[in-house]
């Protein structure tokens, strides 16, 4: 979440009433402009964005660098096309504007959109870069509209003379069926560097796709609910981090126990519920449903304990994600035979009083259950044997 | 004057790295892997191996506050014959200064390294305009040979305190009964 102040410079020339991008390379390139500004507050509330436009009369400074989203909207409409645009002018002025930034421990950064055909020649535009890079701003160019000859070299060269340990970026984005800020999305232009972002990316995702829940990591809209997205995500990286330590640890312990990865699966249970617990009750049944068909009887151990923890509606679940997970339901009854350990992590969780009756009810439900699958399985076993 | 030897330090007068405020010293077109701790910072500063090397073009632009409010008396440029700086102009309490700017205000004090002084001799300042010092702003304008990279292996500064009250050192008082 890197502070920053950022200056978007619009090309606004004739050149931008062309349909190859849809609907018009202008309406795109607006388009563009909004998702970026909202990336960037997303990303860190005390960023700052200002707009400027380059061609029309001359370069002219429609916004300075504000936190005010409803300002820069605002300032985007009745934009007029007319003009050449004047890039270099364009790159000056924003940097000026950042300059005089309110808060000075803000990083500076230009985004400029080269929509027109450019026409300093390269010495004139490293020069500038130069100076960029002596002032420590960083500039991400986006390539569009007009392809001429000479006008990716020219940007390439104007990004490597400003280049400084990779914070400034270039995109070339050619004439197609997508929209321009979609293909904007997943380049560092949007992502800042690969940090923050990403929320607001899987959010922007769902407003492009038409439906459905294509473009989201575990199926669910971080728009909607954006702390069971948090929450989901943060449990899917603590644990592969601690499958990754119980992997290790499971090595070791084979001969002790049975099924080495026991002990992986208490750990995980632990975290799992720590912090899918934060979550609101209903969507958990959902988003547990989606993390049992990625992870296996890690995903039934959750919904075991969590269950206990909430009502009658997840017991559903519970049972639902049991019967799908029957190959690793050895594993999973010897958990919960292990009445100690229930009762342990149990009492780990926040709200949940294990000597509550209705908590103790279910647990005895849940080894009875178990221990019809046990005996299911040793069947099993020695048929496969033989 | 004649009768200061070459490396002697006034009385008095102490090395003022310890109150270099550390988070908000900054330096502008430094090359990322020889950046200005390698100056300034003791231990790494008398390492003649370690620079802070500039980056697009020979000037540096070092900006550095301190903690408590200090007289300047002298400082110590070290660095290489030819790509060690010579110009170096500095001003007192101008804060977030850039290179754009720098030449709208007139320095505190400019300074001509000599091959000399490069060479680790301090050089005396006007020490009636750095009597009240919270931060102190560096320019290096250029080099002594005038190529495109400024190294620079050593800064070091000394004057002594003015005393000022360290706000975090402020204790609670126990609670009398009033």
């Amino acid at each position: 979440m890197v502070l920053e102040a950022t200056m978007i410079c619009i090309d606004n020339s004739e050149w931008m009433r062309n349909g190859d991008y849809i609907p018009s390379r202008f309406q795109a390139q607006s388009d563009a402009v909004n998702l970026i500004c909202g990336a960037k507050t997303q990303a860190n509330p005390e960023n700052t964005v200002g707009i400027l436009t380059m061609a029309g009369k001359g370069v002219r400074v429609l916004a300075t660098p504000t936190s005010d989203l409803g300002k820069i909207l605002a300032c985007m409409h009745g934009l007029e096309m007319g003009g050449e645009a004047n890039i270099a002018a364009g790159i000056q002025v924003a940097q000026l504007a950042l300059k005089h930034r309110q808060n000075k421990h803000q990083q500076q950064r230009i985004i400029i959109f080269a929509g027109s055909p450019v026409k300093y020649d390269k010495k004139a535009l490293e020069t500038i870069g130069k100076k960029l890079k002596k002032n420590s701003v960083a500039l991400d160019i986006v390539d569009f509209g007009e392809e001429d000859d000479e006008k990716p070299e020219k940007l390439e060269a104007l990004l490597a003379a400003v280049n400084a340990n990779d914070s400034s970026h270039i995109v070339h984005v050619p004439s197609s069926a997508n929209a321009l800020s979609d293909v904007l999305i997943s380049t560092p232009v949007f992502t800042g560097d690969g940090e923050g972002g990403s929320g607001f990316v899987a959010a922007a995702a769902a407003a492009a796709a038409s439906g459905g829940d294509t473009g989201f990591d575990f199926g669910v809209d971080p728009n909607i609910d954006p702390e069971l997205a948090l929450a989901l995500r943060v449990s899917l990286e603590e644990e592969r981090a601690r499958q990754e330590a119980a992997a290790k640890r499971a090595a070791e312990e084979t001969s002790r126990q049975e099924k080495g990865e026991e002990p992986s699966s208490n750990a995980e249970d632990a975290t799992m519920e720590e912090h899918v617990n934060d979550a609101a009750p209903e969507d958990i049944k959902k988003a547990t449903e989606e993390m049992v068909s990625g992870s296996g009887h890690s995903g039934g151990d959750v919904e075991m304990s969590e269950a206990s923890a909430e009502d009658q509606e997840l017991a559903l679940a519970l049972q639902m994600s049991m019967q799908e997970g029957t190959s690793d339901q050895s594993v999973v009854s010897k958990v919960l035979e292990d009445q100690a350990f229930v009762a342990s992590v149990l009492a780990s969780l926040p709200g949940v009083d294990p000597n509550d009756p209705s908590v103790k009810d279910l647990i005895a439900s849940l080894q009875s259950q178990s221990e019809e699958q046990q005996k299911k399985n040793e069947d099993e076993q020695p048929k496969e044997d033989k | 004057m004649s009768g200061e030897s070459a490396s002697a330090i006034h009385r008095n007068q102490v090395d003022l790295v310890d109150f270099i405020d550390w988070s908000g010293v900054e330096c502008l077109n430094q090359s990322t892997s020889h950046s200005v701790p390698n100056a300034l910072k003791q231990g790494y500063r008398e390492d003649d191996g370690l620079n802070l090397e500039s980056d697009a073009d020979e000037q540096l632009l070092i900006y550095i506050p301190f903690t408590q409010v200090i007289k300047l008396h002298s400082i110590l440029i070290k660095g290489s014959e030819e790509e060690g700086p010579k110009t170096v102009k500095l001003y007192s309490n101008k804060e977030h200064m850039g290179f754009s700017n720098v030449n709208d205000f007139p320095p505190s004090d400019t300074v001509v390294l000599s091959p000399d002084n490069i060479k680790g001799k301090p050089v005396l300042l006007k020490y009636v305009k750095f009597q009240n010092v919270r931060s102190l702003t560096i320019f290096i304008e250029d080099n002594q040979s005038g190529s495109d990279i400024t190294k620079v292996q050593k800064i070091a500064l000394f004057g002594s305190t003015v005393e000022t009250t360290d706000m975090k050192g402020l204790k609670k008082i126990e609670d009398h009964q009033h």
